[in-house]
């Protein structure tokens, strides 16, 4: 078995290099936060006068090597004061460090943390942003709701088809191609609300890092990005009640230790108050949503620790008392945190998730239900070789089953027949390795290589087409048809439909020019085998998810990206600058007036395309002082051509290329916060965008009654430039030190000059005139918001 | 009821929430084309003889379509198992008459127009419609259980494929309400298909009252027909919004045998139909 040797010559890699290690010592420990006992992802761990360094990984943890002799080590993390310790190293020492947060008040001298910033000259590791909840809570927002997905759309590089609308892109990708984890679990709807607000409650979150490109090999399974979000585990030093009461929502969250300090546990609950959006209609209409975030961590001793994490949420539309919709996403995870020794760090993790939609049409006595649902193990390692050489290696298996539909009638006399579409399982599994290597003091490489494997099981019946072709151009009408049944076939649940494996090298670079300076180039594969059937312009919840099989082939992408990255100003300041060009080949596109739901012959309204993108990304960011934060200017190009293939025919759009609904040619953020003294701080946005492309009608008719409109090449319009300007004012009211109480308002006003910015124009012919006319919808014109939150 | 046709409803309902204005757009203007409305309906219980075709062109977007009418065109329609030919003469106003159609349900058909030098061509065959079996009004059925809505119920054929497509009209509008269903769903029983309105001052839509008039008109129809109906709809009523499938070209059956890219807008169908009319009380 090629998994298994492949594991093996890792292991053997590693134990190889560990009786070279002459004279030479590790520290090794976890970094936490002073306050709560959080671990510190990220920290540097650097030995002064030397280029020896470490960054603590996700659990806290780091490892350095070094010869022996006396050394100071300053651990530093951004807002934080820097700690300092000398040591003497003569044997293996195991270290860990308390940081304490940094203030920001006036009066005090702003500590001004050495070397975390320096980190991201020397790794790599590009195209990455890091977010902390602290910063997300900080960026002005709609009703006053944190939201996650709509702070990761002010980097650089990142999009998403309008507001109100689901999801996100990154660097011209679609919205499906995201692997959207939290605390490793896979989310696979992250929005609340048909996308106004995002499922991720900023109080239960620690911090939040997108990879838009250079994504290490331990990640699979997406094609553009990965949103990596990682819970909080709970303050483990004291009792912390933390919540908010907004205009749209309400929240609290509790947190602490447990088991006499040998743990500690975060619940956190979110909802929003029902019949605030759709009171328009004379209807009794309603929409909410409710999440709850748990987790909880229990150390068994200094090398084992086991943390247990889960999700639920939920939301719900109620349109009259005839129609009732729900939809979620749920999941857990169960890690064993294992330190082998001072060099040998493991992850194991047991994973599950679950996404369903629901819906209930009382008016037609049925309803709906399609799912989505996995199951994940993980095992993760890292070596921490020598200060030269890091490896990290895994492996990841994932077992699917998909419900694309099933419809059940819901009383006697329901006109509606039960349906169960063909309930689809597949596996997924992935083996890696990558290495960190420094070559020189200015050189370092990451060389990272996944093998994933994806089998497409049986179960279910395939319906086999003529020749082979599912969908045919039919060349008189010159639209695209349903291909010609010739037969089923039926597969057993031991039989394997389709199987598919790839190598999926990753390749980074760095090399420092100075010591505040540094180019990185990278080079990534990634493989996606499952997709997200949508035909809509914006992804809906209703949308669902199909494996690669014999008719759908795994998208591949290939994307190289290469940037410039400074520090300036001792580190107050810095730039980065990067190129990417991305393709994805085989990504599915649907035929002119394709239906996807109910739809079980998927097959037979889809063609296999290409995707390609390309931009230039800046970032300007001010990390330290009173006055923080960025401005992002990206200039890019996402486009996508799908043509005819064995269905003949020129293809959609022709088989030209047309724009992807989240192309922007420019797309400006600029962020800021402002600490103006102790009780109040300020914030704002501003935000530019190219609009939106969009398909027009190039014409129209008269058919039946009605005005019909003839609408042009795909995607050949544009909407009129999307900008706005957020505020945010916090106040902090004076209270006693030792009172435990600690409230804070947040006064926000989003879009301050209330531009109506078109989310959609659609063409339609006015009822009370007969003329034909365009209609601009405005999701949100100026809203303002006050929210308040305490901490106990 | 298809799950796409609730969606579309889903949908609208959310966008109906947010606010809109009506907007000066500058949309791209394609030359005209033939448009045919080739609508041979045959009504149930008559004799199916006399119909017209509608003939005129394309025109841009904010256009006036009043003076499209296409005159001077050679039209007629061919039963293609006797080759029977049924010429339909030029009314002067866009309109191309019969009096001696003879409709044959399962019978296909060829249309033949030649206009400006060019020959366009069609197929179809005519396709059976069930009886309404029963007209009722209610406010319970519909999303809005408060607004008065019509009910028509009809049993469909089992183990069969079939697509119905309505036109309702309540006497007074400007234009008419559509609607294809097929019954992939729901093959073999009882349906019913209600239509309502629920008020919108911004849209000036009213509610029914006691009095209203509504014509309905219930076709059988091609799968075929089904497909390109169904998509005219759902791009008339959603043609842009976020939610809704990305808006494309419409073709119909009309190909041009001469030019072929020189396609013609609109379809050749035939269909049974029940006409009837609906008064609230």
């Amino acid at each position: 078995m090629t998994y298994f040797k492949f594991i093996c010559l890792s292991l053997s890699l590693c134990l190889a290099t560990v009786s070279m290690a002459q004279n030479k010592f590790t520290i090794s420990g976890k970094i936490t936060d002073v306050a709560n006992g959080e671990t510190v992802f990220g920290a540097s761990v650097f030995l002064k006068g030397t280029r020896i360094g470490a960054v603590t990984n996700e659990y806290g943890f780091y490892s350095l090597t070094a010869t022996e002799g006396d050394y100071e080590i300053l651990v530093s993390y951004i807002g934080y004061a820097t700690a300092v310790q000398a040591v003497t190293l003569s044997g293996n020492l195991n270290l860990n460090f308390e940081l304490e947060e940094a203030s920001t008040a006036l009066d005090e001298v702003v500590v001004v943390a050495e070397e975390s910033e320096q980190v991201n000259i020397k790794s790599p590791q590009m195209s990455v942003s890091k977010l902390k909840s602290e910063t997300i809570k900080k960026i002005p927002v709609v009703l006053g709701e944190v939201d996650i997905i709509k702070s990761i759309q002010l980097l650089p590089g990142v999009t998403n088809t309008g507001e109100g609308s689901a999801g996100f892109n990154v660097r011209g990708g679609a919205a499906d191609q995201n692997l959207v984890l939290l605390d490793e679990s896979i989310i696979y709807n992250s929005s609340h609300l048909f996308g106004f607000f995002s499922v991720f409650n900023a109080d239960a979150i620690k911090d939040v890092k997108l990879y838009k490109g250079g994504i290490p090999a331990r990640f699979g399974g997406r094609v553009s990005s990965v949103l990596d979000v990682r819970q909080k585990d709970g303050n483990s030093k004291n009792f912390e009640l933390n919540g908010g009461i907004g205009v749209i929502s309400s929240r609290l969250s509790a947190e602490g230790p447990v088991l006499k300090d040998k743990g500690s546990f975060l619940i956190a609950g979110r909802g929003s108050y029902a019949h605030l959006f759709l009171n328009a209609a004379n209807v009794e209409n309603s929409a909410f949503f409710y999440d709850l975030n748990l987790k909880t961590n229990y150390t068994i001793n200094a090398k084992n620790k086991l943390y247990l994490s889960g999700y639920f949420g939920r939301d719900e539309f109620n349109f009259g008392a005839n129609f009732l919709s729900g939809y979620g996403n749920t999941s857990g995870n169960l890690r064993w945190n294992h330190i082998y020794n001072d060099k040998l760090f493991s992850n194991l993790s047991l994973i599950f998730s679950n996404y369903d939609y629901q819906l209930d049409f009382k008016a037609f006595d049925f309803d709906w239900i399609s799912e989505i649902r996995n199951y994940n193990i993980k095992y993760d390692l890292s070596y921490f070789k020598s200060d030269k050489l890091k490896l990290n290696f895994g492996l990841n298996a994932i077992y699917y089953n998909f419900n694309p539909g099933e419809i059940n009638p819901t009383s006697e006399t329901s006109s509606i027949n039960p349906l169960l579409l063909d309930q689809k399982r597949a596996f997924e599994n992935g083996l890696y390795l990558s290495a960190e290597y420094k070559i020189t003091d200015q050189l370092t490489t990451t060389f990272g290589l996944r093998h994933s494997y994806f089998s497409r099981l049986g179960g279910q019946p395939l319906v086999d087409y003529q020749d082979g072709r599912p969908i045919v151009y039919n060349e008189t009408l010159g639209i695209y048809e349903e291909g010609t049944p010739i037969g089923i076939t039926n597969f057993d649940t031991s039989d394997r439909i389709e199987d598919f494996s790839n190598f999926e090298p990753r390749l980074a670079m760095a090399y420092q020019l100075n010591e505040n300076t540094s180019v990185k180039a990278g080079y990534s594969r990634t493989a996606q085998y499952i997709h997200l059937l949508s035909n809509t312009v914006s992804v809906t919840p209703l949308d669902v998810w199909a494996p690669s099989g014999r008719f759908i082939k795994p998208q591949l992408s290939d994307q190289y990206a290469i940037g410039y990255f400074r520090n300036f100003k001792d580190k107050w300041y810095a730039l980065e600058v990067e190129a990417y060009y991305k393709t994805v080949a085989n990504r599915i596109d649907y035929v002119d007036g394709s239906d996807l739901i109910g739809q079980n012959t998927i097959e037979t309204e889809i063609l296999n395309g290409e995707l390609r993108a390309y931009g230039l990304e800046f970032l300007f960011k001010k990390s330290k002082g009173d006055f923080t934060g960025w401005l992002a200017y990206t200039i890019s190009k996402a486009e996508q051509r799908t043509p005819g293939g064995i269905a003949g025919g020129p293809g959609i759009n022709n088989g030209d290329w047309y724009y992807a609904a989240h192309d922007r040619t420019h797309d400006i953020s600029l962020t800021g916060s402002y600490t103006l003294n102790t009780k109040w701080s300020f914030g704002a946005n501003l935000i530019y965008q190219t609009g939106r492309p969009v398909t027009f009608p190039d014409g129209q008719y008269s058919y039946e009654g009605i005005n019909v409109a003839n609408f042009s090449d795909r995607n050949a319009s544009r909407l009129t430039a999307y900008h706005r300007i957020d505020i945010s004012a916090t106040y902090v009211p004076n209270r006693r030190p030792d009172k435990k109480w600690k409230g804070e308002w947040v006064f926000g006003i989003y879009n301050l000059y209330n531009r109506r910015n078109a989310a959609s124009i659609s063409f339609g012919q006015n009822r009370e005139t007969g003329a034909n006319e365009a209609t601009r919808t405005a999701i949100f014109g100026i809203v303002p918001s006050v929210s308040y939150n305490f901490k106990f | 009821m298809t799950l796409r046709i609730l969606k579309r409803l889903v949908i609208l309902l959310l966008i109906v929430t947010s606010c809109t204005d009506v907007v000066d757009v500058e949309v791209p203007e394609a030359p005209p084309r033939l448009v045919v409305e080739a609508s041979i309906d045959w009504e149930k219980g008559t004799r199916g003889n006399a119909q017209s075709i509608r003939l005129s062109t394309s025109a841009p977007f904010f256009s006036n379509l009043e003076d499209t009418s296409v005159t001077g065109a050679s039209v007629r329609v061919t039963n293609t198992a006797t080759n029977e030919i049924f010429v339909f003469s030029d009314e002067g106003n866009g309109l191309y008459s019969t009096i001696t159609f003879d409709p044959v349900l399962n019978q296909t058909y060829r249309l033949d127009i030649d206009y400006q030098g060019e020959t366009y061509s069609a197929e179809e065959t005519m396709t059976s419609v069930v009886a309404i079996d029963a007209l009722s009004q209610s406010r319970e059925s519909g999303f809005d259980n408060e607004a008065l809505g019509v009910d028509i119920a009809f049993n469909d054929p089992p183990n069969e494929e079939n697509f119905y497509f309505f036109r309702f009209e309540e006497e007074g509008d400007l234009f008419p309400e559509l609607l294809a269903i097929p019954d992939e769903f729901t093959d073999g029983n009882r349906l019913d298909v209600f239509f309502e309105k629920e008020e919108d001052e911004d849209e000036g839509i009213e509610e029914f009252v006691a009095g209203d008039i509504v014509n309905i008109k219930f076709y059988g129809i091609s799968e075929q027909y089904f497909n390109y109906v169904d998509l005219l709809i759902e791009q008339f009523e959603g043609g842009g919004n976020p939610f809704g499938t990305v808006p494309a070209s419409l073709k119909g059956n009309c190909i041009n045998l001469t030019n072929p890219e020189n396609y013609a807008f609109g379809y050749f169908r035939l269909t049974e139909v029940v006409c009837t009319s609906y008064v609230f009380e």
